[in-house]
């Protein structure tokens, strides 16, 4: 049996995603099976099978040191914080 | 539009095999090979419960009493439809040879005087093509792999041959519902298109098979066989907790 990650993509302006994973004996068996699990309630228009032995797959190590840098993410929270304080002393000042 | 009795018993033979088909196929559920075939075979059995469904709404306006409760002889499956087929091999073998007479049936209500049913028909085909892809796809890997697979395909098809065979015996009034235009086709006709069709995927399977010279005789499909009271039993398991209850 080969493992399949499946891809399915809703007409218009939807990127394919990854909807799971599945088995089959091969990959013209495949596509009707996958069909079946992943696409039998009209998920998608357009599907995509990738076999995983094609997959590139990186070395979660390559990925860790990105984990802890907190001021790549620009989530905005800190500046709001930041911003509430001052209020809070401008307000505390006009009192 | 009201059915004359040879359309009545020409539908009723074809609801009733897709319903037989579906419950039979649905006990896989669950004992698939693995869970993606599991997932696939028992949307084919949902496909038949579906069309047995819009063929039975022609006849009945009490679909549940109607297709659970009525008593045996008054069923026309066929028997092929109702052997168990409790092996992967038998199951994946009546669902070929099934569904190769099943596209030549709603091929011949295309064009059908039956308001809506050339409508059904070409939906029912949509499901169709896949049914069929699916079973030539398993079949043709199991044939194409050894000699065990092979042999495998030909012991499950000689058992179910006689009962194969028995899909086409027509029903009483056949002939009027030809007459009618409700299918364009007699059974001797659909089951010698069906032969060449079967006769063709086993030629190129390279399966040899000895054709059995007549069907088991069903007599115009009002006697079931054997194995059609257990599955008429589980059937009925359910609705007869409470016969008047609306589901």
């Amino acid at each position: 049996m080969k493992t399949f990650e499946v891809f399915l993509k809703k007409d218009g302006k939807d990127e394919f995603r990854h909807a799971g994973s599945m088995q089959a004996p091969d990959a013209q068996m495949a596509i009707p099976l996958a069909r079946e699990v992943y696409a039998r309630r009209a998920e998608g228009d357009l599907m995509w099978l990738v076999d995983r032995d094609n997959l590139i797959v990186a070395d979660p190590g390559l990925l860790a040191p990105n984990a802890d840098k907190g001021h790549r993410h620009n989530d905005g929270k800190r500046v709001a914080d930041h911003r509430k304080a001052q209020r809070a002393e401008v307000d505390g000042a006009a009192e | 539009m009201t059915l004359s009795p040879g359309a009545v018993e020409w539908l009723l033979a074809f609801a009733d095999d897709e319903h037989m088909m579906g419950a039979r196929h649905a006990s896989w559920i669950g004992l698939g090979p693995f869970l993606e075939e599991d997932l696939a075979f028992c949307s084919i059995a949902q496909d038949e419960l579906g069309h047995a469904i819009a063929l039975y709404d022609y006849l009945t306006d009490d679909l549940d009493r109607f297709a659970l409760l009525r008593q045996p002889g008054e069923y026309r499956s066929s028997w092929l439809s109702e052997l168990p087929c409790q092996r992967w091999d038998e199951a994946l073998v009546r669902h070929w040879l099934y569904d190769r007479a099943e596209a030549l049936r709603w091929g011949s209500v295309a064009h059908s005087s039956v308001p809506g049913l050339a409508q059904l028909a070409a939906r029912a085909e949509r499901e169709e093509s896949f049914h069929r892809e699916h079973a030539e796809m398993f079949l043709s890997r199991i044939a194409c792999g050894d000699d065990a697979g092979r042999a495998m395909i030909s012991a499950a098809l000689e058992g179910m041959l006689p009962q194969a065979l028995a899909l086409w015996e027509p029903v009483a009034g056949e002939a009027e519902a030809v007459a009618d235009g409700v299918t364009d086709a007699t059974s001797a006709q659909l089951g010698d298109r069906w032969h060449g069709l079967v006769s063709r995927d086993l030629a190129r399977w390279g399966i040899r098979v000895d054709w059995p010279a007549a069907s088991v005789g069903q007599n115009e499909r009002t006697v079931r066989s054997a194995p059609f009271a257990e599955l008429y039993a589980s059937l009925q398991e359910v609705i007869n907790i409470d016969p008047s209850a609306t589901w």
